[in-house]
């Protein structure tokens, strides 16, 4: 019997995180070993009278690609890409692999090749989707390698990514829009701000913020979700910041990042390992040195770090920030190929100042500041 | 340590079949089940300088779209299924059913609904073609489906599909351009016959073929092949031909087919198995009466019937005809909703005599 929270999940993205409706053209993305998944995102979007396709993908196909691809294959971006990402009304991508680290012996220089080659793409798919022209949900699927990285078993991990999406709850989709409208209050109180101070061990970072659009990420684009995020302002950020937990990408990790901004740039870089990645990746292009984000995660069913990046950037009481592209939406001018989360916690000690006012400590935003945002039972 | 015979498919596939030119965007569709040979695809058609495009379907989609698809939902297609068909320079077709019954329970009016609507895209597609703008190719990879309806493991069934194809010959390219050019000058021969008179226990069919094209099916467009084929003069087929091997068309087994012809048309049908499904399907609609091919089986590895058309058709020494749509490209103009093709075996006691000349005898060509 298949688990009935996979069901849930699928309606909750189709019906609270995208709105799916008639005549929608929503494209499924997916790794074929989310099948349950994608059955019933597929169902559900079909129940909504939407139009859904599927674009799975199969294990090993990419890495066969990588290791034999030449330089002008990596280059290359198929003019069809371009032409679909115009046609699509929204897009699902579900998040599940069969081996995280499958890529981790490929030469750093070819996957940033292939990215670099897509950015026109992910560049028409941003400006569409600020234009509100297109709309986006991740979500993830409990996988075996998902649960090897958190250090579980993949029982345990299920129940980790369906409570993290209060699928628990008997009404998960009331839940949400109660945190969405305190989420929604939050992120208009800091557009009042001009500039965020974080301070936590070995962290004291500066961000300008000000005329920058807060957003409050409630459960639409990413499920699940939970986090006020904008873009600082590309020339102000100074300070260092060390991040609590090690930055993970393309199946990497680089740990105990510290980072040292001058004039909105990263001027020095340090990690305990993968140094030279961390260097290569903000190295990438000119934007891949500037924070493209500065976020608040503030979902309160999420407390772990598992190395995925869609729940460790939620984790209430933590902040993120990403180096390279902005959202357009909030603001941004920062284009680049990277966009890199790295997270920090700040449940044991970490303060968050606001124009010089405190306004989060230890984890929590202050009662006088907004709404207590933890779900209903956590 | 995955089959080698899958790479050496892959690379048969591309090389010989999509013939895979430097910048050529090759879509590749196929159930995600046929994961070996996604990957070893992948990596031929990178290594011959080509831009994979990687479609791999999970099958219970389509079902439950068909299943549970609103009739708007069915009958649309949109501009993504459109740029699939326009953007490709070659297209590959995984045949490989984990399930050959799977869709048995849709009704037939939902699956007409849904191909109706897609028929402007396999026109477009076909056209194409036709224009030298892009190639296609379908072959199979061996899973349980087929192996079930066979009547094999899928450990024979592998033997059997990667057999037909010849790939555990020392040189697979080298076979293949062997037989391409076995059976080109073959068609040469044929293309002069005005009539074909098939004769074998309980057939003695007269087929006209004056003027048609005689086509080299040689691992092109499908693969494993090894087939000549036309499409005869649908006015004037006669007599009378009966088809050993057992049949499934649309998910319906028929067995002991006989067919009676009289200018062109099937006049009488009988068949010891599905006899009522053989008269609806040929009452679809007119052409559904009349020839739309003629062939000969070339592939010597297929000994045997496995239920699946792609192999059947090819079985060296037999004969085969497909009742409906004929090609245009052989000359033919019968039009039928249906091409269901029929296999003869003519391996024991077979002839085949061209304007009244011998040129075939038990299974072979003299």
């Amino acid at each position: 019997v298949r688990d009935p929270r996979i069901a849930r999940l699928a309606d909750v993205v189709v019906g609270y995180s995208l709105e799916l409706g008639d005549g929608d053209v929503v494209v499924i993305q997916s790794p074929a070993l989310a099948e349950p998944l994608v059955e019933e995102l597929f169902a559900a979007s079909l129940r909504a009278g939407a139009l859904p396709y599927v674009r799975a993908s199969v294990e090993g196909t990419d890495l066969a690609y990588l290791q034999n691809a030449g330089e002008e294959q990596l280059r290359y971006l198929a003019p069809h890409m371009m032409e679909e990402i115009e046609v699509v009304d929204a897009r699902i991508s579900v998040h599940a692999e069969w081996n995280t680290r499958a890529l981790s012996n490929v030469d750093a220089r070819r996957m940033a090749l292939r990215s670099e080659a897509s950015r026109p793409l992910m560049d028409r798919f941003m400006e569409r989707s600020a234009s509100e022209e297109l709309r986006w949900a991740v979500t993830a699927y409990p996988c075996q390698a998902f649960a090897q990285d958190a250090d579980m078993s993949l029982q345990a991990y299920e129940d980790f990514v369906f409570r993290s999406g209060w699928l628990h709850l008997e009404d998960p989709v009331a839940a949400w829009r109660d945190f969405a409208g305190k989420l929604t209050q939050l992120a208009e109180r800091l557009g009042e701000v001009r500039e965020l101070r974080v301070l936590a061990e070995d962290t004291d970072l500066t961000v300008g913020v000000g005329g920058r659009r807060w957003v409050p990420a409630k459960g639409d684009r990413n499920f699940p979700d939970g986090e006020v995020f904008t873009a600082p302002v590309e020339t102000e950020t100074r300070g260092h910041v060390r991040f609590s937990y090690p930055a993970i990408r393309g199946g990497r990790e680089v740990e105990d990042v510290q980072l040292r901004f001058d004039g909105g740039r990263v001027v020095a870089s340090e990690a305990r390992s993968g140094a030279d990645y961390l260097r290569e990746m903000l190295a990438l292009d000119d934007g891949a040195s500037i924070l493209g984000e500065f976020a608040v995660g503030t979902n309160y069913a999420v407390e772990r770090f598992t190395k995925q990046i869609l729940f460790d950037e939620k984790i209430g009481g933590t902040f993120h920030m990403a180096v390279g592209a902005g959202y357009p939406e909030t603001g941004s001018t920062n284009r680049s190929a990277l966009h890199w989360d790295m997270v920090c916690d700040l449940r044991g000690g970490g303060e968050i100042q606001a124009d010089g006012e405190v306004i989060y400590r230890d984890g929590r935003f202050l009662p006088e500041y907004a709404p207590d945002l933890a779900p209903p039972d956590a | 340590m995955p089959d080698p015979r899958v790479r050496t498919l892959a690379e048969l596939l591309c090389a010989y079949s999509l013939d895979v030119q430097p910048g050529d965007l090759v879509r590749v569709d196929g159930p995600a089940h046929a994961q070996p040979l996604f990957v070893e695809l992948t990596r031929a058609i990178t290594v011959a300088g080509g831009h994979p495009w990687l479609r791999p379907q999970l099958p219970g989609v389509s079902r439950i779209l068909l299943e549970r698809g609103s009739d708007a939902q069915l009958g649309r297609t949109t501009r993504l299924d459109e740029i699939s068909g326009e953007a490709p320079d070659k297209v590959l077709t995984v045949w490989s059913p984990e399930n050959t019954r799977a869709l048995s329970q849709v009704p037939g009016e939902r699956m007409a609904r849904y191909n109706g609507a897609r028929r402007h895209l396999t026109e477009r597609f076909f056209e194409r073609m036709a224009a030298g703008d892009v190639a296609w190719c379908g072959t199979a990879y061996p899973s349980h489906g087929a192996a079930q309806d066979a009547g094999m493991s899928l450990a024979e069934w592998e033997d059997f599909v990667y057999g037909a194809g010849h790939l555990e010959d020392a040189d697979p390219l080298e076979h293949w351009r062997a037989q391409s050019a076995r059976q080109a000058a073959l068609a040469e021969r044929l293309s002069r016959a005005s009539a074909l008179r098939i004769v074998a226990e309980g057939t003695d069919l007269t087929v006209e073929v004056g003027g048609r094209r005689w086509m080299n099916a040689d691992g092109r467009q499908n693969f494993p092949d090894g087939e000549v084929y036309t499409s005869p003069q649908h006015e004037r087929t006669s007599g009378h031909i009966s088809f050993a091997f057992p049949s499934s068309y649309q998910g319906h087994d028929v067995e002991g087919v006989q067919l009676w012809f009289e200018d062109g048309r099937v006049v009488r049908e009988a068949a010891t198995k599905g006899a009522d499904f053989l008269t609806r399907m040929l009452d679809t609609d007119e052409g559904a009466r009349h020839l739309g091919e003629v062939a000969f089986g070339m592939n010597d590895q297929i000994q045997h019937a496995t239920r699946d058309t792609l192999f059947d058709e090819k079985i060296g020494g037999t004969c085969h005809v497909a009742v409906g749509m004929a090609f245009p490209e052989a000359g033919g103009s019968n039009t039928s909703a249906i091409h269901w093709d029929l296999v003869c075996d003519l391996r024991r006691g077979g002839e085949v005599f061209a304007d009244g000349e011998r040129i075939f005898r038990d299974g072979r060509f003299l």
